[in-house]
């Protein structure tokens, strides 16, 4: 197995448009959810979200504008950043691949269809909505655009999309069957339909009255749910050696990724398949319990999963769980979904550069079934973290693990 | 007064002004589609927007636009065919100004 360096990442989000500005926002625990302003935000119970302050006509000509739904044009523009540091001219097309997270596709453009056709009792449907909508759209053009022909592939598999993407890029590259990926995730799901969605199946969070940017509480007692975000963050990833022979810079080491399926409810966590989900990245990475030095939590500030992961980090670092410190970023960017454990990864490496532990925000009130160390409301700097995991854990089953080291 | 080819130019640059974001300068009749970013793909969505602007109703069946004069023609056409349905098209004499006030869509 080829060692895999991280050497270019790109950023669409609520915290900013670069691995810098979203890091440098993280660091100083500066929120990005807020009170939509939007038509209909008064038919919303908890009308919060996390945008990305982005148009798309700074980006692309109006002809391919037309065709392209949010989620794509997020994705597009990250993967431009994230390939800034590559001689385009140098990549062999055959061997560069495309591995794209994303959990509701162009749902925008969907809900836009239904809106013609149920809202205004109109058949005029645009004629763009099929490949608009496709969850593989955003893999798709990003491939059209660098001309790379080998894997282009989406995983959906809800949360933990991007983490899916990301590994298996890993794995590809690992065992020598490409030798480039731009691997990530992207997701815009801040529409009237998917808003309402999400609302009904009550894992929204309550505005906080004092301060709705403050709604997001992983960790806290007074938790009361996630908030959506939008935004794509985009990895290029490529065998240690290729990265050193080309000198480029090295962000960390993707050093391994764990899978592991609850098979069990469709949305309630288990703290045993996500204790699994840590072990196995442990051991895809060759990696001790003992050498974790951070993790990123999926952290979602849901009821369920926060205690529920407390107890999966305790199972499986025992005795030192309480030392390690644990982050929760989504309390500033939202739950990006799709998106969120490649922004969480991309935050990750530039934690470990920096050696700052970020702040899990918000965590007012302890809560006693979450116990660790979560890094409350501020950051820690001058913390030396030398490996690092960065979960997630979905609805539907699929909890998957990224093990990172730093690039030293 | 009736359409003139003319008129229905002009309309068509206003319309791919708006929407496309293209320069006057580059809309002359023999202006090849593709060249302004707008493929074959792209006539599809292009019609539909026709459809709203001149207040006409085109059909599924795939049709070969390859100029900005091809769909000027092409809605001329189909203004004329569907303001004077059966045998009448072309006759312009009759008809007032094509768009949505005026709509002949049967």
């Amino acid at each position: 197995m080829r060692r895999i360096a991280v050497t270019g990442m790109g950023v669409v989000s609520p915290l900013g448009h670069s691995a810098q500005a979203a890091f440098a926002a993280a660091r100083a625990g500066r929120s990005a959810i807020h009170c939509l302003n939007v038509p209909f935000a008064h038919r919303l119970a908890s009308p919060l979200g996390a945008t990305a302050a982005f148009d798309g006509a700074d980006h692309f000509d109006a002809p391919r504008l037309r065709m392209l739904d949010r989620v794509s044009q997020f994705a597009l523009v990250a993967a431009r950043q994230a390939l800034a540091g590559v001689d385009a001219a140098a990549v062999d097309g055959q061997r560069a691949g495309v591995f794209m997270g994303t959990g509701m596709g162009g749902i925008g453009s969907i809900d836009d269809g239904y809106q013609t056709l149920y809202g205004q009792d109109s058949d005029r449907i645009k004629p763009f909505t099929v490949l608009m909508g496709m969850h593989n759209a955003p893999a798709a053009w990003i491939g059209i655009e660098q001309g790379w022909r080998g894997p282009n592939l989406t995983f959906s598999t809800a949360c933990s999309s991007s983490a899916v993407a990301i590994g298996e890029a890993w794995a590809r590259l690992a065992r020598g069957e490409i030798d480039i990926a731009l691997a990530g995730g992207t997701e815009a799901p801040l529409c009237f339909g998917s808003l309402k969605a999400w609302e009904a199946l009550r894992t929204v969070a309550a505005i906080d009255p004092a301060d709705p940017s403050a709604s997001c509480k992983p960790f806290s007692s007074n938790r009361s749910g996630m908030v959506l975000g939008e935004g794509a963050a985009m990895l290029v990833l490529e065998p240690w050696d290729r990265a050193l022979a080309r000198g480029a810079t090295i962000h960390g080491e993707l050093a391994g990724y764990g899978l592991f399926t609850d098979a069990g409810h469709i949305t309630r966590p288990s703290a045993e398949g996500q204790a699994a989900a840590l072990r196995a990245a442990l051991q895809s990475a060759g990696m001790a319990a003992d050498e974790v030095d951070a993790v990123n939590a999926h952290g979602t500030g849901t009821p369920a999963n926060d205690g529920i992961e407390t107890a999966a980090i305790k199972a499986v670092f025992g005795a030192r769980a309480g030392r390690i410190p644990v982050s929760a970023t989504k309390a500033l960017h939202g739950h990006l979904l799709g998106a969120a454990s490649a922004l969480e990864c991309v935050l990750s490496l530039m934690a470990m550069q920096h050696a700052v532990a970020l702040p899990t925000m918000h965590l007012a009130q302890a809560d006693p079934q979450c116990d660790l160390d979560y890094v409350p409301n501020a950051a820690r700097e001058g913390v030396p973290i030398r490996a690092m995991l960065s979960s997630s854990f979905a609805f539907g089953g699929t909890n998957a693990v990224l093990a990172l080291r730093a690039a030293d | 007064m009736p359409a003139t080819p003319a008129a229905t130019f002009d309309r068509l640059c206003a319309l791919l002004m708006k929407d496309y974001k293209l320069d006057a300068g580059q809309l002359t009749p023999d202006a090849p589609l593709d060249a302004l970013g707008i493929d074959s793909l792209g006539v599809a969505d292009l019609l539909f927007n026709i459809e709203d602007e001149f207040g006409i109703s085109l059909g599924a069946e795939p049709v070969q636009l390859l100029t900005v004069g091809d769909v000027a023609r092409f809605i001329d056409e189909q203004v004329a065919a569907q303001q004077h349905p059966a045998g009448t098209a072309g006759n312009t004499q009759a008809g007032g100004p094509p768009g949505p006030a005026s709509s002949a869509v049967t």
